[in-house]
């Protein structure tokens, strides 16, 4: 066991620790039996479903009618994308070597079958971003779609989903933005945003648990994507299909109560706070923890303008997984290494080497930070020295 | 030395799967010394009592620090059963100033070779 207290940097994979009302109301919901809305006569407790959807329609400028919940953001964007291929088959796909397996997987695999033509954009090495000019010189007469994230899960770039959104949309091309590292950190006006729908997790910095995630779509778009998932929904249920009216249309089964709770808490949360406050602090942190590592010479940092609060770096000489193994053992400084399933971000910044990522959460401490710069710096150090000698 | 339990396992990022062994005793340089015959060490001497990273490629990798009474074992998940019968041998009939000496290695090496032949076969199937 680490012989220091834990400090965990590992808030891009899941937040940790949540916030106490968040666990307050994991506890809430479950002593209680689910009072969610057509599913019970019972009227005393309440209806975490429209709780959450309220409660996330107002972070991100949305309707409520707009959002739909799922399992997690992977979830969201397999039914997005399955949804839209089933209405526009045999189309013509863009995305970016920006994302996620998340994205990348489900269109690849869409493409061995046959079923969409699919073109991935490069980033732009200068800015370490996706052009939205290289998007709108990706554009075929076939090109229907572009999935692209909204910030990266390893360099923490942002991308211009606005510029991109307009320069597309001229072309009627239907944009759907992974929100994974955005949502939580930076502000999301959904309605400025200009994507058509706009993909989030729950577990991440929005602060609740794994197992919820969802979208937000237009409702003038909703038509663009087929529900792909039927059941259930508490409404219309004499109708043997199912409704075609938001956000039944995406929802099929019964919802994840206590995650939908605990999601509910977790925007209140950030809302408390502040999503500027949120961001301010930690890009003053992420800028510390830049500058610490800048100090080691054999320190390489991925991308120094971070514009969400995630730190890749890597130790000349020394392997990612044995720096991650290192940092957790001896001091108690939680990573994640490895190639953070982005494995072609990873390809165009390291050679598909991987590195080490450090991710920040509301939560993390400036003492937190500063005890893992020191610790890397050690680790740097020593590993410099080993060099030396050897 | 011997591998007492495995306290703890998990499927990994990158393919492998891993587990946390707590071993009789504390690992030590000259152990490393030893794991040369089978493979490559990555040493960084001067993190503590020192880091060590073994890798026998394609079976597994081993990962400790110098003075630690625990390891982390990555096995490459198809040959996980075959190997980790070796991997056990490789610490039970380490002997301190083996890594020098070599008093054991020779009859390791017939093992690891039969193995080889085994995985290959395996593999071709």
């Amino acid at each position: 066991m680490p012989e220091h207290p834990l400090i965990y940097l590992n808030n891009a994979a899941t937040t940790w620790p949540k916030p106490p009302e968040v666990t307050e109301a994991v506890q809430e919901a479950l002593s209680l039996p689910a009072f969610g809305t057509g599913r019970t006569a019972g009227t005393e407790g309440t209806d975490y479903v429209s709780l959450a959807r309220e409660k996330t329609a107002q972070l991100f400028n949305a309707e409520e009618d707009e959002i739909c919940f799922t399992h997690n953001a992977t979830d969201a964007l397999n039914l997005l994308i399955r949804g839209f291929i089933e209405k526009h088959p045999h189309c013509h796909v863009l995305t970016t070597a920006l994302d996620h397996n998340s994205v990348l997987r489900p269109l690849h695999e869409f493409a061995k079958r046959g079923d969409i033509t699919l073109s991935v954009i490069p980033i732009d090495k200068k800015t370490g971003t996706i052009s939205p000019k290289a998007a709108a010189d990706a554009v075929t007469d076939e090109t229907k779609l572009i999935v692209m994230n909204h910030a990266g899960n390893v360099t923490g770039a942002v991308q211009d989903v606005r510029e991109t959104a307009r320069l597309l949309h001229k072309e009627d091309i239907f944009l759907i933005a992974d929100g994974s590292q955005s949502a939580g950190h930076i502000r999301c006006d959904l309605k400025s945003l200009g994507a058509d729908a706009f993909v989030f997790t729950g577990h991440k910095a929005l602060f609740g648990i794994t197992g919820t995630g969802g979208f937000r779509i237009q409702e003038s778009r909703s038509e663009e994507i087929e529900p792909v998932r039927f059941g259930g929904t508490g409404t219309l249920s004499g109708n043997l299909y199912q409704p075609r009216e938001m956000p039944e249309r995406f929802e099929a089964g019964t919802q994840n109560f206590t995650g939908l709770a605990a999601l509910a808490a977790g925007i209140s949360y950030i809302e408390k706070r502040g999503i500027d406050e949120i961001h301010e602090q930690g890009m003053r942190q992420s800028a510390f923890l830049i500058s610490e590592l800048k100090e080691e010479e054999n320190i390489v940092i991925h991308n120094e303008h971070p514009k969400v609060h995630v730190i890749s770096f890597a130790i000349d000489g020394l392997c990612p997984d044995d720096i991650g193994f290192i940092l957790s053992r001896k001091y108690g400084v939680v990573t994640r290494t490895g190639l953070h399933c982005a494995p072609l971000v990873h390809e165009a910044i390291d050679g598909g080497h991987g590195s080490v990522r450090m991710s920040l959460s509301a939560l993390t401490t400036d003492e937190e930070c500063e005890a893992a710069a020191a610790a890397v710096r050690e680790v740097a150090e020593r590993a410099a020295s080993s060099v030396r000698s050897a | 030395m011997r591998l007492l339990q495995s306290v703890q396992h998990k499927a990994c990022a990158d393919g492998t799967y891993m587990k946390e062994y707590t071993l009789d005793e504390p690992l030590s340089a000259d152990f490393f010394e030893y794991l040369k015959h089978f493979g490559r060490v990555e040493a960084l001497e001067a993190l503590g009592d020192g880091y060590y990273n073994f890798t026998k490629e394609g079976w597994f990798s081993i990962k400790g620090f110098a003075g630690d009474t625990s390891v982390e074992v990555r096995f490459t998940r198809d040959v996980m059963d075959m190997v980790s019968g070796f991997l056990r041998m490789l610490f039970l009939r380490y002997r301190p100033g083996s890594g020098q000496n070599g008093a054991d290695i020779a009859g390791l090496k017939e093992k690891e070779k039969a193995l080889e032949e085994q995985i290959k076969r395996m593999k071709g199937r």
